[in-house]
């Protein structure tokens, strides 16, 4: 079934904040172990679902697996998000390194595929897997600031990098459909800051055909102000987007297909992790009042809770979005 | 305006470094001077990017290639700059703070305060509190330019405040902080000098900083 079917079909609004690394409470594990270690992130992701009850559950947000599955340098710090501290590609050359690797090799690219067969096994709710974005990955390989002046001045480096990126997404993104994924939701923050041309060129295109190549359900996250890029993002054939705080929603959706759904956008630092819960409830009704003429909307937040995100927060922002 | 200085704020409106360089030496040629040739010129021009930028014509690839082309012009002036004793507005210590990986903002307040005529030492990311020292020791800058873009990385800015007094260094220079998650007030928290939430703010923060505004 589609995203919108299901949506319309939901009694009430779904629920469903954007949470993996707050689970590191109720486990407590560290981010580290949950990257490693398929049976802890399952449960990890297993214990938020029993405490807060959302409509669907992602498993962590990391945007290192792919990177690290083609072989560039990963930093995994105890209690924080892996990342690429070093950016090896400059020229297309330079990308012959990577083209011998099969990701579904890779032993952190097992992990979360793992994770999503053990989802798929024992909830009952929509399950979702993230993959990195083709422009997010080629900004790993070569850095964002060279990215960025590429698209401009070398655009064919930046077509074969993206080009090798959606090669390596497309296998990875099968395979979590086949462990039993709902929906794939592809992470392409990198592309906030490029014109809505660039965005098409370089992200949209190739975050089409993933889409196309997957046979799911298909959200596209960028966090950050994009304002501008809601119609390219839209021409994607992105079911659902999910958009940060940034944005004034009511705004964004009147420029929305009215079968694309809207997923967001409650800040994830200063309204959940700042906030009391009774600022998490204001905020929450708020959004919900302003988006109650709109039936394509998911109530989320705006992007990935940080792992000290109080656990009263979550649940005061899951009971305000129940109360409607 | 100088037909030669039209052109040459084409120029970095387009990112056009040669025809940038091209044109510097023409204006050289044509004895307009070098200090001229600078604040008409090229930091007229970025004046002009930061504007595009506002209005949401410029994207960040057009910002960083017009800062790139301007820079290549710069590069050329100086020399000429230094025999006319044309001072720069001051200089900088830029870097991302530890733990903090998010450059492209840094970079174009870095390209944005260079293009206002000041003198940029760009630490990069990740920069642990003893190199922002060190460099403020040996560099005797006037500012610590400092961005963060994660809630966790943000205490880092106090801890550089910190080093820095620690070291008797924080008298002798201002601190300014920047980055999204960052606020005006968490800035008057950890005792820094100021706070702007874009480039070319930061470029008139620096210059009202140092009196030049
Ligand atoms: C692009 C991006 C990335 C890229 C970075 C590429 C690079 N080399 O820079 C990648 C994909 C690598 C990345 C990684 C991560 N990111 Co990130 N990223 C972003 C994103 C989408 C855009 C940032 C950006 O470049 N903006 C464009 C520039 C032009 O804007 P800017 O940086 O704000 O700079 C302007 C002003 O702030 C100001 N300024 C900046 N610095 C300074 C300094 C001074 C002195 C002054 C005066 C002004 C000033 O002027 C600039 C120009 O106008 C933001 C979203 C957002 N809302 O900002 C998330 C965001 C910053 N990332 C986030 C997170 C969580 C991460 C990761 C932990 C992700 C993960 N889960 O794996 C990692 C951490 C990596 C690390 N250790 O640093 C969160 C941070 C949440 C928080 N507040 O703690 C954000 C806010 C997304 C979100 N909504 O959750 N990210």
């Amino acid at each position: 079934m589609n995203l919108i079917d299901r949506v319309i079909a939901h009694p009430g609004r779904m629920v469903v904040p954007l949470m993996g690394f707050p689970g590191t409470q109720l486990t407590h594990s560290t981010i580290w172990q949950n990257e490693f270690n398929a049976r802890m992130q399952f449960e990890t992701i297993a214990a938020l679902v029993d405490r807060f009850k959302p409509d669907a559950a992602f498993f962590m947000m990391d945007l290192a697996v792919e990177a690290g599955a083609i072989g560039l340098p990963v930093v995994f710090p105890q209690n924080e998000s892996p990342t690429v501290k070093h950016h090896p590609v400059h020229t297309i050359a330079d990308l012959d390194q990577f083209r011998a690797i099969d990701v579904l090799y890779d032993g952190r690219v097992r992990t979360y595929i793992s994770v999503m067969e053990q989802m798929a096994a024992a909830l009952d709710i929509i399950k979702g897997a993230y993959v990195i974005g083709p422009f997010t990955l080629a900004g790993l390989m070569m850095g964002a600031t060279e990215l960025a002046i590429a698209t401009i001045e070398r655009r064919d480096l930046v077509h074969a990098a993206a080009t090798l990126a959606t090669e390596v997404i497309i296998p990875y993104g099968q395979a979590l459909v086949a462990a039993g994924a709902d929906t794939v939701c592809i992470l392409e923050p990198t592309a906030t800051f490029i014109s809505p041309h660039a965005f098409d060129e370089f992200s949209g295109h190739y975050v089409r055909q993933i889409f196309e190549a997957l046979d799911t359900i298909g959200i596209l996250h960028i966090c950050g102000d994009t304002q501008h890029l809601i119609e390219p993002m839209c021409a994607t054939g992105a079911q659902g987007l999910s958009l940060d705080a940034p944005l004034d929603f009511p705004a964004a959706i009147a420029q929305m297909p009215e079968d694309v759904v809207l997923i967001g956008n409650l800040d994830p630092v200063r309204v959940m992790t700042n906030g009391s819960p009774a600022e998490v409830r204001a905020a929450t009704h708020k959004l919900l009042e302003d988006m109650a003429p709109y039936p394509n909307f998911i109530l989320s937040t705006g992007c990935d809770l940080p792992p000290e995100t109080p656990l009263d927060n979550i649940a005061a922002f899951m009971e305000a979005g129940r109360a409607t | 305006m100088d037909p030669i200085l039209e052109a040459m704020r084409e120029d970095v409106l387009d990112g056009d470094q040669e025809s940038v360089e091209d044109n510097v030496q023409a204006a050289l040629a044509a004895d307009i001077p070098a200090g001229t040739i600078l604040t008409e010129g090229l930091i007229a021009a970025m004046r002009e990017v930061g504007e595009l930028f506002e209005e949401g014509e410029y994207f960040v690839p057009e910002m960083l290639i017009a800062a790139r082309a301007m820079k290549g012009g710069l590069q050329l002036l100086k020399p000429h700059l230094v025999a006319a004793d044309v001072q720069p507005a001051g200089r900088i210590i830029a870097g991302t703070v530890q733990g903090d990986l998010h450059d492209i903002g840094k970079n174009l307040v870095c390209m944005m305060l260079e293009g206002a005529g000041f003198e940029i030492i760009d630490l990069g990311t990740d920069v642990p509190p003893e190199k922002f020292v060190e460099a403020a020791q040996h560099e005797q800058a006037d500012i610590i330019a400092m961005s963060a873009l994660l809630t966790t990385t943000m205490p880092n800015m106090k801890h550089v405040i910190s080093a820095l007094e620690t070291a008797e260094l924080r008298q002798s220079v201002k601190v300014i902080v920047g980055g999204a998650p960052v606020t005006q007030t968490f800035a008057e928290s950890i005792g820094a000098d100021g706070y702007a939430p874009d480039a070319s703010r930061a470029t008139a923060l620096a210059q009202s900083l140092l009196g030049l505004a």
